[in-house]
């Protein structure tokens, strides 16, 4: 009985050892593990991010909606409708503007037509290859994103009644914008989108106040072609498409773009109310894009000379050397500026 | 008031009634410059050797164009402890004139000069709606298409309120 207690004792003392030992090591495991949760977590959470921009862009495409959104910029608020279907022969967008002037955009099968002035024109022949680049965005170019941006699901927030999942996308220099997003959990659409300045201030937003999503969404306008816009397409426009634009090596370059930017298009095209074909260069870092336009000066516009924005959009236009050279695009003024300054010519 | 002031000039005022004026021309400028005027018009219409004139505004005018010396330059001082109550002095001067130029800057002027400050952004020139089809161009190429589909487009049609 005397015994007993000690070898318990002794027992319990050696147990109590090992116990240590094994909590020890397994603290030393959990801790060494944390660490590489916490990294993977860290890219993983880079990566849930830029995978949810997969998802929005897919999600943009294939869902049939309708809603009205506020369009926020420099002080100003304008309220538009948007409805969006998707049907075998591709998909049909229609903007609208509720106040000012009526305004109306239809896309599809990558043409836009707009509809300004009491008059119905089409604006832009889009290559459908083009489209979501998103979804078939190379892995360099999402890692390149990944480089510029540092990505982070920030919380869930209520927005339009909806569930949404905020990530907020902060570039990692000063030449770019931050953008912040709100996405549907349930169905990937951007319901909320916000670009901000390096003072945290927003430069321009976009909100939907009201969505429908799926269920009956009014067709009428498209199916009893009452714009005109889908005969619009069949008539005149693909022929015209291959000599509406073409791709061209035009020897301008830009020395100064900011890092991270790579050229997504340089193409030559024709423009309303330009004699001449203008040169497109089009550089993106994967969130915002800069174009560069390049035209003989012989409409003699000398008048255009300097900076001008409206939310997000920058643009800075000025004659050189008998060119008309205009930069625009969703960056600060001074990236735009710095652009503008290294474009020249380097062909023969 | 000009009556006042008259009466006051040719000693024709009762003393309590003098002494109440004599206060509101140190305080109110404008009496106090009708009480100039009117001693400037009595000595022009005496033909005096000299005439007064004010030149308080002048001198006040030029002394704020003056650079502010802190301290006196120590070329004859030699004594350290000298130096130091004269660098003592000047830091203490310096302080002064810090707390004044901050009482210059006074409460009414700090927002007004936030303001100002704000302004800077809006005062940003729009794009001329003559310009929407480059943004047009550039809207078809942007990542912002992919992302907020054709809700962007919006910025390619925006109007100006001051357009019909």
């Amino acid at each position: 009985m005397a015994v007993l207690p000690t070898s318990a004792l002794f027992l319990t003392g050696q147990m109590k050892n090992n116990t240590e030992k094994v909590l020890a090591m397994s603290v030393r495991a959990a801790f060494c593990g944390l660490l590489l949760v916490a990294a993977n977590v860290y890219a993983g959470e880079q990566q849930d991010s830029l995978d949810w921009l997969k998802i929005v862009a897919f999600a943009g495409h294939q869902t049939d909606y309708s809603g009205i959104f506020v369009y926020q910029y420099d002080n100003r608020v304008e309220t538009s409708r948007i409805t969006h279907v998707v049907e075998p022969d591709g998909e049909y967008e229609k903007l609208e503007s509720l106040d000012g002037p009526k305004r109306e955009i239809i896309r599809h099968h990558g043409h836009v037509w707009c509809y300004t002035n009491h008059k119905l024109e089409q604006v832009d022949g889009q290559n459908q290859q083009m489209r979501n680049r998103f979804t078939d965005l190379p892995p360099e170019q999402l890692s390149l994103l990944g480089a510029n941006y540092q990505a982070n699901v920030v919380g869930i927030e209520r927005v339009a009644g909806y569930i949404t999942q905020a990530i907020l996308f902060q570039p990692k220099d000063s030449l770019r914008y931050a953008h912040k997003i709100w996405v549907h959990a349930d169905s990937g659409l951007l319901l909320k989108a916000s670009v901000l300045d390096d003072k945290n201030q927003v430069v321009e937003q976009y909100a939907f106040t009201q969505m429908q999503l799926g269920g009956k969404i009014d067709r009428s306008w498209f199916e009893q072609g009452a714009t005109g816009g889908k005969q619009g397409t069949e008539s005149n426009i693909s022929p015209e498409k291959n000599k509406d634009r073409k791709q061209i090596n035009s020897g301008w370059t830009v020395d100064a773009l900011p890092e991270g930017f790579m050229k997504a298009m340089e193409i030559q095209r024709a423009m309303r109310g330009k004699h001449r074909p203008v040169t497109q260069l089009v550089f993106s870092d994967g969130l915002s894009a800069i174009s560069i336009f390049i035209e003989s000066n012989d409409e003699d516009e000398d008048d255009v000379e300097g900076i001008s924005s409206r939310g997000a959009v920058n643009l800075y236009q000025k004659v050189i050397d008998n060119h008309l050279i205009t930069v625009v695009g969703e960056v600060p003024p001074r990236t735009l500026m710095q652009v503008f300054y290294s474009v020249r010519y380097n062909g023969k | 008031m000009k009556q006042e002031i008259s009466v006051l000039m040719d000693g024709e005022l009762f003393e309590d009634e003098a002494e109440s004026l004599l206060n509101r021309i140190e305080r109110g400028s404008d009496v106090h410059r009708d009480w100039e005027i009117y001693h400037l018009i009595g000595d022009v219409l005496r033909q005096p050797d000299h005439i007064h004139c004010d030149l308080s505004a002048k001198v006040r005018e030029r002394m704020r164009d003056e650079p502010t010396v802190l301290a006196p330059r120590g070329h004859a001082v030699k004594q350290k402890m000298r130096t130091f109550a004269l660098s003592a002095a000047a830091s203490l001067s310096a302080v002064g004139v810090v707390a004044w130029m901050s009482m210059q800057i006074s409460p009414e002027v700090a927002p007004k000069m936030a303001m100002q400050q704000n302004a800077v952004r809006s005062v940003n020139v729009q794009i001329q709606p003559k310009a929407n089809d480059y943004l047009m161009a550039h809207q078809e190429f942007s990542p912002s298409t992919d992302m907020n589909g054709g809700a962007s487009y919006i910025r390619t049609v925006s109007y100006r309120p001051d357009e019909k």
